[in-house]
This record gives C-alpha cells, structure tokens and sequence, in this order.
C-alpha cells in the first residue's frame, strides 16, 4: 500500500493499522507535510518538515543568508525525507560534505506506529545513542522520518568556478595530484565527460570571503584552470532521468576506476572518489556486516512491512 | 539478569585471561586495581575484578569470547578520561584496557587517511602529519591523554566544533570485537571508498559509550591544516557583554573556527597557574579564533574585533606568534587543572542550551550559585551553546557535596527545558542516567534500548549506563562513595 498522511498522528495510527495486519508499505508520501517549522538564524538551526522539499528549505533560510551545505541533484523535486533516505549527495561534497554532517535532529515513525525523536535542538548533543544514523542512508527500510532540524551556514559571500581539460586520463591524474598538493581549497572538484566527443573537464569551485576566492583563483589558473565556468555539467548529467549508479572507490584510484568505466560518460567528485554513471553497475567486493544489517531490521521492522535494504 | 549482582570471576577464568594475553597483562590485585576504581568522574568507584590489557584484536577477541563463555560484563576502557563514570566497573567485571594497542599503523597522505590503534592517543596523530599539512580536527581539551577509541565511544568534540564538526565527521570506519568477539569492520576501509552500501553501522556505533561492542581500529580522516590562524583574546565587563558578541559573530555570517568562553574566577586561577597576561578583574574573557586562508583573514579579524568593540570590549589582543597562540590555548585545555588553586574538589558540568540562550543560561547559573552558596566558574565553548559550569566544592563536607550535586543537577535540567541538551561531550555514564528521562520520552528510550539488544543482546557490554534503571555502584558498594 501507498500511505499520503495529512498529519503525523494521522501516519502513525495508518502504519500501527498496517503493521498489525503485516501489510506491506511500498511507499510513503510526506507531501503534505512541507512546512518549515523553526529557522532560528541566530541558532544556524533549522526545523522543517520531511515532506518539504530541499529547493523551499533553502528559499526559506536564503532570506537569512543562511543554507543547508548540501547541494544533492533535483532540489526542486526532492524532499527532505528523500534526501534523509537515500543520501545524494552534489559537487559542493568536497567542501561541505554530507547530510550527514548537518542533521542534529529528527522525529520518525518507526513499523509499529510508535514516534520517536533523537538527537535535538542543538549542534552539539551526545545524549543517548546517535539514532539518526539509523535513517541517513536507511531508504525507509527501518522507520520513516517525518521532521528533520539541521545546522546551517551562512551564505559564502562570493562563489566562483573555473574549469580545465584534459585529453587523456594520464594528464587526469597529474592534475588531480598538482590540485591536492597546492594551497587552494576548492569547495567543489569535479571530473567530468558527459559524452565520448568530450575530453575529461575538471571544474574547481571556490566559496568564500572574496579575497579568498581571488586569491585561490590566481593559483588555480597557474594549474591551468584559466577557463570561468559553472556547475551546468552536473545539471546536464542529472537531466537525463535515467537511474544512475554511484561508484565510490579510494580517491587516489579515480583514474583507474574511470578506466574501468570504458567511455561510458560519468560526473565525478575528484576529491571524494565518488563517480556518477549510467554504465553496468557494479559493488563492492566489501559486503557490510550481513548478520549485524539483518538483526537490524528484524528489531526495528519485526513484520518487514517497509521494503528491504538493496543489497 | 545476571550481570545484576555484584560480580565474581573466579581463578580458573583469571588463568585463562593470562593464557591469551600473558600473565604480565592481566591485573587482579585490589590494589594494583585502584587505579581502575574510576575514570575521571571520581563521585562513584568500584573496583573492576580483574583488567586486562591485549596486544592485538585477536586477543581482545579471545578474551572476549571468554568472557562470553562465563557471561561476565566486559568494560572497555582507553584511558579513563570519561567525566561521566562511562567506564566505571558498576558490579565488578572484566575491564578491558587497551593501553597497550597505541600505534599509528598507517598513514596514507594522498587520501588524507590514518589508520590507528584504537589506544592511540588523540594529540599524537596531529603530531604525526602535521609536518605534511594535515591534521586530525577533533580536539578535545583532554587530547594529550584521550584515545581515539574513547573518542569513538563518546562521539567526542571539543573547542572547534563548530566550525569542524565531532568525531563522527571525521571517523571513515573501525575494526570493532562484538560482545560474542566476533570481530566486524563498519563503514569505510583503508582502501575502499567513503561511501558503503547498507545502513550507517559506523554513525550508530560512534556515540554509544562503549555499549556494543569494542572498538581495536580505526579509519580516521585528516583534513588539510589551515593555511593561517588568527586568535583572538576579548577581554569584556561582563559575560553577557561577551555571550552577546559570540551572537553578534554569527549573526555577522562568520563561523570563527572556535569561540572559548572563561570567566572571571576561571581566569583568575588560569592566570595564577600560567602566568599568561590574562586581566584578573574582567568580568570574562573570549578566545576567538578565525582560521582559513591567509587572504580571506584580515579582513574577517577586522570584523570581529569591531564586533567586540560594539559589545564594550575593554581590549582585543590578537595573537602575534604560533607560540603565543599555543599558549593560549594551552590555558584553556588547562583550565581545569587550575581549579586546585581555588577549591579541593570540582564537579565539571557539561550541558547545552541554544547559542541565543547563552546569556540567559549564564544568569540561571549565578543564580544557582547564589541560591546554593558555592562558587561556580565557566569555561565553555560558546560557539556552539556547550557550558561547562564547575561547581567548587569540598568533599569533607557532605552539605557541599549535596549542594554540588544539586546545583549540577539544577542547571542541567534548566538546559533541558531551554530546548537543549544534558550534554554536549562528556555523555550520559552513569552521572546523568537521571536526565534521560528528562529529555527523551519513553519511546525514544526504548527505541535506543532496541538498538542496544542489536548489538549486545546480552546487556553484558559496559551495563548499568546511560539508561534509567540501571544498578548504581552504591547498591553494592557504600563505603566506596562519597556520601551524597
């Protein structure tokens, strides 16, 4: 069944109902809880609702000149409980990192109707065990957040990209090694081929004071990067509504996996050696803890009404 | 249950203890023990009944095996630097030190990565990269003493963590021995992406205070030093004068890299032990420091210091050299260890309100000094609302110690209801298993209880923390506490 709750209450009575029969949940629809509940901008926190999507959130704190440091593909669609869920993640990785480095709090409903919260009001707060891991990346499988608060920052006063490329993966590599060894620290480093025409583009993005930003430039330019650009090769590869698969290897292996990529086109994070493509998907040889991920799930999910973790 | 009950291992187990790890790593004598009796949070004590110290995951997987077989409780400890009883041997047990598992093992430049023992201290895997510009951010003040396993266990921070986040930002994956000594990796490895499939096993584990299972490795991440830092020391009338300007900075939309908080008495005893120039009659004293690229501060210096002008700054120093800077800081990581000069004993408090709360909070706790008649310095990381209020007190007088407790438990409470938390760093332990109650429903209780059961179904890993309920060591052992 397909549950479109009004209100949490409303959630909570439908998946205890459904939990009792066994009954099967294929997907839930926050859209109706989209509203921001808190934006303390004094605090940097931040309280919405999990239905609310990324594109409205950042509306919203973007009046305080604050945002939620991630950049994940289609704000404009994706909700935050999506984002909770499936943990995408955009160029500003580099430099910002992950949903998970922002979420400081949440309200869920787990399998059998029961909500609970973890975590809080406060960017800093060990009481009790980290729950919220439990969602970040969880795909729904163990219970469903319906309220999320974050940390914000505020807004870089100034943003620039530049781009240089490369004719061959040997060069690639040379570049990403002369990128890390300098003094700059670019936000975003992203390697890209978007079609076989193509040569293998590197942007660099710098966010900050404007002194700053200028002066990572000025360096930027003698590693080649001479060429103002923008972050439109990630539009365009996300354009493309076609799933995805997300490759994540040990950065300094980059090139190697881009070889084993054989011309199929991809959007990656340089610096994180995180590649986007659309070519035969392949996992890693490290299996997670199978056992430890199954008991897992029994003890949140004993009647496995939401799906199972792809595995 | 049967960990329950104050705990007994016998000869034979003891024998085979010294069998995996050598005899010469197992310690069973009461007094050898003693310094096992607490962690730094020294209000309750009670002797584990035998520690021991492996050499390598294999033994600390054999002697956990081991004392699964006997069904003991196992207490893994770093180096006992907990301020909230998280390692204290409640009933007894098999305490399982890994002061001897310290190495770096590891140290993989090009990916920013270090591999560690889980004993290593905190401080010495700075000190190894930061010739080749990088470093390990977490820095809790105890840093020259803490493990990085003790840091995983309490999800440590510290002073930067506003701008850089707590160990689970900074920690890729770990080697862990189960409470039955399996032996698992969670999250990244050494040579494997950042990203894993499945659900964040890692994040649930960082933060548990040592309840499922022990950690012997891990995978931790290191970021590039920053190019330059400015410090700053702000010498204000008052500590609202000084709470307001942490405000006014963020507001601003500047993320100083750490902003420190001392006040009046903290600095008057930080002066007269180091002797660094800190004015003894300002009402507090806020330590700010910007770090980044050398061209973006200037003007960002410029900026704070006109903040802290508007808030009626007496003066602004700006640190001149490195070594001036190191001093600094060291008064502030130190600042606990000046507190013999004004009182025999101290309770450090550690709570969160909301940054805006701050000069509220501030308030509430002179306030509480009043009301209880006991002197209450702070020194606490203002940037992100964390207080560390320490209540002086002597423990020869058994009023004062009722009072201490009473005005810790005061404050945390007033930090609870003011939408924030009963701790930002030291974790609940046994200290503040009363505030769980307080600030978690019982749902989100037994939703942690549930993640408990996952990975130690057995309750015998670190028991009796964290959640109310639990034995207290005074259940078994009266003559070790201090009366309360």
């Amino acid at each position: 069944m397909i549950l479109a709750p009004a209100t949490i209450a409303e959630f909570s009575k439908a998946l205890a109902d459904a939990n009792s029969r066994k009954a099967k949940i294929e997907r839930v629809n926050l859209a109706a809880l989209n509203r921001v509940l808190e934006h303390t901008p004094e605090d940097m926190t931040v309280t919405v609702e999990a239905g609310i999507t990324l594109a409205e959130l950042q509306k919203h704190v973007g009046q305080r000149r604050q945002w939620l440091a991630i950049d994940p593909p289609h704000p404009e669609t994706t909700t935050i409980g999506e984002i909770i869920n499936a943990n995408p993640s955009g160029p500003r990785r580099f430099g910002c990192g992950t949903i998970r480095d922002y979420l400081i709090g949440l309200t869920a409903v787990l399998a059998d109707g029961t909500i609970i919260h973890s975590g809080g009001k406060v960017v800093k707060n060990v009481a009790g065990y980290d729950l919220m891991k439990l969602f970040i990346g969880g795909q729904g499988t163990v219970g469903v957040v319906v309220e999320a608060t974050f940390k914000l920052r505020p807004l870089p006063e100034v943003e620039r990209f530049v781009s240089a490329e490369c004719k061959s993966l040997e060069e690639a590599d040379k570049l990403i090694e002369s990128v890390m060894q300098s003094e700059i620290t670019p936000i975003v480093f992203d390697l890209h081929q978007l079609s076989q025409q193509d040569g293998f583009t590197f942007v660099l993005g710098f966010a900050g004071t404007r002194e700053e930003v200028e002066w990572q430039l000025v360096l930027a330019a003698k590693l080649g990067f001479t060429k103002p650009a923008s972050l439109d090769h990630e539009t365009a590869f996300w354009a493309d509504a076609s799933p995805a698969h997300r490759l994540s290897v040990l950065p300094s292996k980059i090139i190697e996996a881009i070889r084993g990529l054989a011309g199929v086109p991809f959007d990656a994070r340089a610096g994180n050696g995180v590649i986007h493509h659309r070519g035969t998907l392949t996992r890693s040889a490290d299996k997670p803890p199978l056992e430890l991920t199954r008991r897992l799930k029994d003890a949140y999910d004993p009647n496995h009404i939401f799906p199972d973790l792809p595995l | 249950m049967h960990t329950n009950g104050p705990v007994t291992v016998s000869a034979q187990v003891v024998d085979a203890l010294c069998e995996i790890v050598g005899p010469q790593n197992v310690i069973h004598g009461d007094q050898e023990l003693l310094v096992y009796e607490c962690d730094a949070y020294t209000i309750e004590k009670q002797l584990p009944n035998v520690v021991v110290l492996p050499r390598t995951t294999e033994e600390v997987s054999a002697v956990v095996k081991l004392c699964a077989q006997h069904q003991l409780p196992i207490i893994p400890r770093g180096a006992g630097t907990s301020l909230s009883g998280t390692v204290l041997a409640v009933t007894g047990g098999v305490m399982i030190a890994l002061t001897r598992m310290t190495k770096i093992l590891e140290i993989d430049y090009r990916n920013r990565r270090a591999l560690v023992e889980a004993g290593c201290v905190n401080a010495s895997v700075t000190q190894a990269v930061k010739g080749r510009g990088l470093y390990y951010a977490p820095d809790p003040s105890s840093q020259s003493a803490c493990t990085i396993g003790g840091n995983v266990a309490t999800n440590s921070g510290g002073p930067h963590t506003l701008k850089y986040g707590v160990t689970t930002n900074h920690v890729l994956g770990f080697e862990m021995v189960m409470p039955d000594g399996e032996i698992l990796w969670l999250g990244a490895r050494p040579d494997g992406g950042e990203e894993v499939d499945g659900y964040d096993l890692r994040g649930l584990v960082i933060g548990c205070e040592g309840m499922f299972g022990i950690v012997t490795r891990v995978l931790l991440q290191l970021i590039r030093a920053p190019q330059m830092y400015k410090t700053l020391l702000g010498v204000f009338e008052s500590v609202d004068d000084a709470s307001q300007t942490v405000s006014d900075i963020i507001a601003a939309d500047m993320v100083p890299g750490a902003m420190e908080m001392m006040d009046q008495l903290i600095t008057q005893a930080v002066e007269a032990a180091y002797h660094f120039g800190f004015p003894l009659d300002a009402g507090a004293v806020l330590i700010i420091e910007l770090d980044g690229l050398a061209a973006g501060l200037e003007r960002q210096t410029e900026r704070v210091i006109e903040v802290c002008k508007k808030n009626k700054a007496r003066e602004v120093r700006v640190a001149k050299t490195e070594q001036e800077r190191l001093d600094l800081w060291k008064c502030r990581k130190r600042a606990f260890g000046a507190i013999g000069r004004l009182s025999p004993n101290f309770l450090t408090q550690d709570g969160v309100v909301p940054r805006s709360k701050l000069p509220e909070m501030m308030r509430f706790i002179r306030a509480c000094s009043e009301k209880h008649g006991l002197r209450i310095p702070n020194v606490f990381h203002a940037g992100d609302g964390n207080i560390h209020p320490l209540i002086l007190y002597d423990e020869r007088d058994p009023d004062q110690v009722r009072r201490a407790l009473e005005a810790g438990h005061d404050i945390l409470k007033k930090c609870v209801e003011m939408g924030g938390s009963a701790t930002g760093e030291h974790g609940i332990g046994v200290e503040k298993i009363d505030f769980m109650a307080m600030q978690f429903t019982k749902e989100d209780l037994d939703a942690m209880r549930t993640l408990r059961r996952v990975f130690d179904p057995e309750g015998r890993c670190n028991p009796h923390k964290m959640f109310p309920g639990s034995k207290r060591c005074a259940d078994f052992a009266p003559r070790k506490q201090i009366a309360a």
